[in-house]
């Protein structure tokens, strides 16, 4: 195999992509990189390009929120959800997460032809079930079939219409130097989980996803009156790429406690297995928060006392500088930096 | 290279004559490959695990004695620390009747 | 967990720090030769906080940043084989060739998937019997016995469809070219803990002995690293050169004698080119011609492969400790973890990727650090 390069003595950077990888659905910087380059621009318009977890869209009556998101997720039955849980939750929290009352979803399906029906029903099952008890209705659909091989099994996808809420409009630019940063719950959960049941990885644990519906807990914020700058619920890509986009978009630096974060000790032996780090697994039913330091206090006591927030957490604060940049301060007294990572968080051998 | 980390044997099986066991890390399980360590191993021991195998068994006795060690030396770095920022005639006497710093 | 928390306590390594400094009565320059140990160095900042003390150089021991480009090259043609699962530990995906990496292999249509052990690679073989599963056996003396064991356990069970593309390496000859080195500045080596497990530290004494340099065999958690690094301080201010083990509870003299002997069994010595450094003779492993039948690079033909090194990457000065990863002009220019030139950018272990994504804030501007 030679290379294009043979011949020239300029460093140029190892080929560029081509194709699609994995890593572009990461959550890192490859899917920062895919969405802002290719989708963003050519969609061009200033909903969208604010990059909430939704998007806000004045219609002259009621402001509306909208969210989108497709669930690729393998396997599609794992401890503690499904797919189709999780596309109801996820999307319904993204709706949350900017202050929104989610009013209906929408549910569209790609079927893989051999997938058993009993499967299906499982999921339906599960979507109906996620929907009530949240009280938004699935409105709309689709449904597609494609050959053997096209689709793992099913893919959904969901969006969400939610109408916003004077009382709480959070954004990811609204970070403040002096902001306390909080956890509504432990970290790692549902990405553990998920690995747990991978094929070459598996192992056996009691690690199930938090897959959750977190609009209730929203709504507690909202009834408390606390100033609330960001919420984001940090899914692909865990807790650091969460908050290093949140530092990037406020332009602020973000200090974490390591002693602060709230780790199972399951999810951590997990990860102590595989080489990885809990900051970067993913999470389906937490959210994070960051609020003014005199608002604190209230914000964990309003999480502690919903069931999905008994472990809340105040796990670190923003300062204005190194602007962008998230670090963790350790035990030891040292500090290093929690970057976002390029694509996925890889299990090592060293 | 070095990712090994420690874990209970919980179970042990032949599988078609390769020595396989269960190692718990802290409540996650896995497979492990005991073969190399199987003359001294048994329920109840501790293995560093790595990719899978079983390299060495962890040495209970010893792992005890020298963090007691390391324990002890940094609780006595600590009362050095704090006898010397409390009273420097603790570790002097002659300073005391001086009045010079330890 | 058991045996691991106990060993990042503040308490003890602040103890540790503090000991270290009273004891040095001037700056000592160490190498700690394990990946894993300079990802715990980094990550801890201890470094940071034993500056003055102790400078710690970063050895290669990375065996995904070490691994020659060729076999990164025939590892990327063999897996874009339409008959083959290629199988892998997660640290060589993104590892660029000359070309591309596994990951892309994978996105243009190539089978590609992670294991976390070489025995599940064995099983995947046994399920996909249409398939060729080749697995990337790649490591220094810890992995050697779970690959051996791979190859091994194939041949006893007559599996047809499985074979390994090898690119191990061993540590003492590694040990060895460092201390020939002509600027060579290191006067203490922390030896790999888990390298040590395998094959116990008997090959280390010639070499303190000819050298008159300390080796202490040393774990991987903080108080581990920070005790190793006492122990080889307190030799060197009292002018010994000995090889000495922190990591008793892991570690014995003669190491895990069934491990070795099973490695023994299936590979032999042979010279072997680190990447970046050049070849190193005797210092890589190969299976044994009994075992060819298991070779990767036998069994596909993959023609001749014309490597190309990127001119700007000097991952050979940052792994043999003469250029600390900041000081390469293309560190965090041209060469990111997004679009890295050398391995050392993309393993979690490699050098540059632990100081770019670790302690970039700390080290200032390239022009800024000083050697």
């Amino acid at each position: 195999m030679t290379s294009l390069a043979d011949g020239l003595t300029c460093a140029a950077p190892v080929a560029a992509t081509t194709h699609v990888q994995l890593g572009h659905g990461s959550g890192g910087r490859m899917s920062a990189s895919l969405i802002g380059e290719r989708f963003v621009r050519a969609f061009d318009n200033a909903a969208l390009a604010a990059l909430g977890d939704g998007s806000i869209v004045a219609t002259g009556l009621e402001t509306l929120v909208v969210s989108t998101d497709s669930f690729v997720v393998t396997p599609i039955e794992f401890p503690g959800g499904d797919i189709g849980s999780l596309a109801v939750h996820g999307t319904l929290n993204d709706v949350a997460m900017m202050g929104a009352r989610p009013v209906c979803l929408t549910a569209g399906f790609v079927l893989e032809e051999g997938l058993p029906l009993d499967v299906l029903d499982r999921v339906i099952a599960s979507m109906a079930r996620a929907a009530r008890e949240a009280g938004v209705p699935i409105v709309a659909g689709d449904t597609k079939v494609v050959e053997r091989g096209k689709a793992d099994g099913l893919y959904v996808n969901t969006t969400g219409i939610g109408v916003a809420d004077p009382r709480l409009r959070p954004g990811p630019a609204r970070a403040r130097a002096g902001d306390a940063v909080i956890v509504s719950g432990a970290i790692g959960r549902h990405g553990m989980a998920i690995m747990s049941a991978r094929e070459g990885l598996e192992f056996e644990s009691t690690i199930t996803s938090d897959s959750a519906c977190l609009v209730p807990v929203v709504e507690a914020l909202k009834r408390s009156g606390a100033a609330v700058h960001v919420l984001r619920d940090p899914t692909r890509g865990g807790v650091a790429s969460a908050l290093n986009e949140i530092a990037a978009a406020s332009g602020v630096a973000i200090e974490l406690d390591e002693t602060a974060l709230p780790v199972p000790e399951n999810v951590r032996a997990a990860c102590e297995m595989l080489g990885l780090d809990p900051l970067y697994v993913a999470n389906e039913g937490i959210l994070v928060a960051i609020v003014p330091a005199a608002d604190a206090a209230t914000v964990l006591d309003v999480l502690r006392n919903h069931p999905l927030g008994a472990g809340a957490a105040h796990i670190g604060r923003v300062r204005p500088e190194p602007a962008a940049t998230v670090f963790v301060r350790t035990a030891l007294g040292g500090t290093r930096i929690v970057d976002l990572l390029p694509g996925d968080q890889l299990p090592r051998i060293c | 290279m070095c990712l090994g980390i420690p874990g209970r044997i919980v179970e042990v099986r032949d599988d078609a004559g390769l020595a396989q066991g269960t190692v718990d890390f802290g409540g996650v399980r896995r497979d492990v490959c005991l073969q190399y360590v199987a003359g001294e191993v048994a329920v109840g021991d501790y293995v560093i695990v790595h990719v899978g195998f079983a390299i060495s068994k962890v040495d209970e006795a010893e792992a005890k004695r020298t963090f007691e060690v390391l324990r002890e030396m940094s609780r006595l770095d600590e009362l050095e620390w704090m006898a010397d920022a409390i009273d420097p005639a603790f570790r002097d006497p002659g300073a005391a009747a001086t009045g010079a710093k330890a | 967990m058991r045996y691991l928390s106990e060993y990042r306590d503040p308490a003890i390594a602040r103890g540790l720090i503090d000991r270290i400094r009273r004891t040095a009565t001037r700056p000592w320059t160490l190498m700690e030769v394990c990946g894993g140990q300079t990802h715990t160095i980094v990550r801890q900042g201890l470094d940071e906080l034993l500056a003055g003390a102790v400078e710690m150089i970063h050895g290669p021991g990375c065996p995904v940043c070490v691994t020659p480009l060729e076999q990164i090259d025939k590892a990327l043609a063999i897996a874009a084989r339409p008959e083959v699962i290629f199988t892998s530990f997660g640290d060589m995906l993104r590892v660029p060739g000359s070309d591309c990496d596994l990951q892309q292999v994978r996105a243009r249509g190539g089978a590609v998937r992670v294991v976390y052990s070489p025995l599940d690679a064995l099983a995947l073989a046994q399920r996909n019997p249409h398939r060729e599963v080749v697995f990337f056996a790649v490591g220094f003396e810890t992995t050697a016995p779970a690959n051996a064991m791979a190859v091994w356990r194939a041949a006893e069970l007559g599996v047809k469809n499985f074979s390994v593309l090898v690119s191990h390496v061993t540590v003492p000859p590694a040990i060895t070219a460092i201390m020939e080195a002509p600027d060579n500045r290191v006067q203490g080596f922390l030896a790999a803990g888990h390298v040590c497990a395998v094959m116990g530290w008997t090959e280390y004494e010639p070499i303190a002995a000819r050298y008159r340099v300390p080796i202490v065999v040393t774990g991987f958690e903080p108080t581990d690293i920070l005790e190793g690094m006492l122990m080889t301080v307190e030799q060197l201010e009292s002018g010994r050169h000995e090889v000495e083990n922190q990591y008793v509870r892991s570690v014995r003299r003669e190491g895990t004698v069934p491990a070795r002997a099973r490695v023994e069994a299936v590979f032999e010595l042979a010279d072997r080119k680190w990447r970046g450094i050049g070849e190193i003779p005797m210092s890589g492993l190969r299976l044994r011609e009994e075992f060819a039948a298991f070779d990767a690079e036998r069994r596909f033909d993959v023609g001749n492969i014309a490597v190309n090194e990127p001119v700007a990457c000097r991952a050979g000065e940052v792994l043999t400790g003469k250029l600390r990863p900041p000081q390469c002009a293309a560190f965090g220019t041209l060469c990111t973890p997004d679009h890295p030139l050398g391995a050392l950018m993309v393993s979690s272990e490699g050098a540059c990727a632990a100081y770019y994504h670790l302690a970039r804030h700390r080290m200032g501007t390239p022009q800024e650090v000083t050697a």
